[in-house]
């Protein structure tokens, strides 16, 4: 009797679980961990841009405010640890069956912001939507339109005067940028009491006249992760050492979601060199033996290391394929070793000595390969940038402004 | 009585803004930043700089010669590169358009001869500078033009 009664509330327990969840599990076990996790791949890009290097692309679920019907997912949308908040292509959007409308202030008018970037700068409205990556979601998202059909205001005349409009695929080699800086929102405080509004967010008439004008907090374009319910302190890239030192023709990693929140993104014990940021999200960097203290920032939205520097006096490629605006490093005798020194800045205050190698792109890399190692460039750069070689092979945290991971408080850089 | 004369001086027609212009420019600048304008003079030039309470800078070099050699910037956007570079905007706007490779860069240089432009930065912290180097006086690095 015994056994077979055993039996018996062993299955009925299972029948009814299964009813319940379908996980088998019992009341008193964990609920499964969010799945925080996201495919993150370096290739040559977007089909209507394809060429790219350095790249790191994810793939990012839109909709609609509140719909669950129109939806897409934007795949090759850039990785940008160097700024804060998604901006999609509003073609690429359409492409997808996604319409999403233009925010509007106080006054009724639409709100739209303009974002330089190096050679350009970007113009299209900020709008809501909901944004899911892997298991993780925030809804109603603060997020930009990449205005690459005009189907907004035409920017104002200050906006595209710094360089190219970057609002098409073209623009970055992207159909979007994934943001994941160190803030909560873009421009943060600057722009919700200035006297005279900077020239970053403004209000349009449905005439198209656009006037620079204050944004709340709550209204500014928004890093998602910093909105996500839970693991919401942070990132974690997570990219292998590439294959090749000429170029690997694609590269597959992870883009972790949480600092220290979930099995999968816990803080090492040791050897972590945490570099807490300024307020403008920046630590400190000095190269090579150089007296100058210069503002540095891990940026996976950049190709390369990227840095002035007269000591030594590097040249600047000349031929190859692969010259592009900020101009890639060409050393004589490559490659070349250096080092950098980082130091944070505030409590968290590390300092780490990084050597790395700057190779001769002109003469060995693979002009059809997608990733590489010790590629550098960035004369006239005011700061250091650890840009994408950097990331190879490391576990780079970015710490959110004011989210607590274990002992650390962002915003922060962590390698 | 002089200073509101100078001010109407200033408002009245097109000043020659920015790289290449004058003094009456480099305040019709600082109006236009609704900045504060001070001067720090040393021999060979003279040091124009505008802050705003936004946390924009901005600095004219002005020459023995009356004529702005060199502007450079920093704060939290870019301040309005077509006013700042003056007539040599279009210099600089044509050889961004010749480049390949024009997005994600933090930074972005234009030499040639007769103009140099270097910008970078990222949200919430850019800087860079623009000069003229035919112009720049003699003994002067382009280093300390920041």
């Amino acid at each position: 009797m015994h056994p077979i009664a055993h039996i018996g509330a062993l299955l009925t327990a299972a029948v009814l679980s299964a009813c319940i969840g379908g996980k088998g599990t019992t009341a008193s076990a964990p609920p499964p961990p969010t799945l925080n996790t996201l495919t993150l791949t370096v290739d040559s890009g977007p089909t209507a841009a394809t060429g790219q290097i350095n790249h790191g692309y994810v793939t990012v679920k839109v909709c609609a405010p509140g719909s669950q019907t129109q939806c897409a997912n934007v795949d090759h949308v850039l990785l940008d640890t160097g700024s804060v908040g998604l901006r999609l292509v509003r073609s690429v959007l359409a492409a997808g069956g996604v319409t999403l409308n233009a925010q509007t202030d106080s006054q009724g008018l639409a709100i739209e912001e303009c974002v330089s970037f190096g050679g350009g700068q970007t113009w299209g409205p900020v709008a809501l939507a909901d944004v899911t990556l892997a298991g993780e979601s925030a809804a109603k998202l603060p997020i930009q339109i990449l205005d690459d059909t005009g189907a907004g205001a035409a920017p104002p005349a200050a906006c595209g005067a710094n360089g190219t409009l970057l609002n098409g695929v073209s623009g970055f080699g992207a159909n979007g940028l994934l943001g994941l800086g160190v803030f909560t929102q873009d421009c943060g405080s600057a722009c919700v009491n200035a006297s005279t509004p900077l020239p970053l967010y403004y209000g349009c008439t449905a005439a198209g006249i656009c006037t620079a004008e204050n944004a709340a907090l709550a209204v500014q374009v928004a890093n998602p992760v910093a909105m996500f319910a839970a693991d919401n302190t942070g990132v974690i890239i997570n990219l292998p050492k590439l294959q090749n030192a000429n170029g690997d023709a694609s590269v597959q990693g992870e883009l972790i979601f949480g600092i220290e929140t979930q099995t999968d993104n816990a803080l090492p014990t040791t050897g972590l060199t945490v570099l807490g940021t300024d307020a403008n999200g920046d630590f400190t960097a000095t190269f090579n033996g150089s007296a100058t203290v210069l503002p540095a920032l891990m940026d996976s939205g950049t190709d390369s290391y990227a840095f002035d520097t007269t000591d030594p006096a590097i040249p600047v490629c000349t031929m190859g394929n692969l010259i592009f605006s900020g101009g890639y490093y060409c050393p004589p005798v490559a490659p070349l070793s250096v080092y950098a020194i980082n130091a944070g800045v505030g409590v968290n205050n590390a300092s780490n000595r990084v050597d790395f190698a700057i190779a001769d792109p002109s003469a060995t890399f693979v002009t059809t390969a997608s990733a590489f190692i010790d590629l550098a460039g960035g004369p006239g750069s005011t700061n250091f940038t650890w840009g994408m070689p950097f990331f190879y092979g490391r576990k780079i945290y970015v710490g959110i402004d004011q989210r607590m991971a274990g002992a650390y408080t962002g915003p922060y850089y962590a390698y | 009585m002089l200073a509101l004369v100078a001010m109407n001086a200033l408002w009245a027609g097109p000043a020659c803004a920015g790289l290449g212009g004058d003094a009456a420019g480099v305040a019709a600048d600082g109006a236009e930043l609704h900045g504060a304008l001070s001067s720090t003079s040393l021999p060979e030039y003279e040091i124009d700089e505008i802050t705003t309470d936004t946390g924009m800078r901005v600095r004219e070099y002005l020459g023995r010669d009356g004529v702005v050699f060199a502007v450079s910037w920093s704060g939290p956007v870019l301040p309005d590169l077509q006013r700042l570079l003056g007539t040599h905007y279009v210099e600089y706007t044509t050889a961004l358009a010749t480049l390949t490779r024009p997005g994600l860069h933090r930074s972005v240089r234009i030499a040639s001869s007769e103009l140099v432009v270097e910008s970078g930065g990222h949200l919430r912290a850019y800087a860079g500078r623009a000069y003229l180097p035919t112009r720049v006086p003699a003994g002067i690095a382009t280093a300390d033009l920041r």
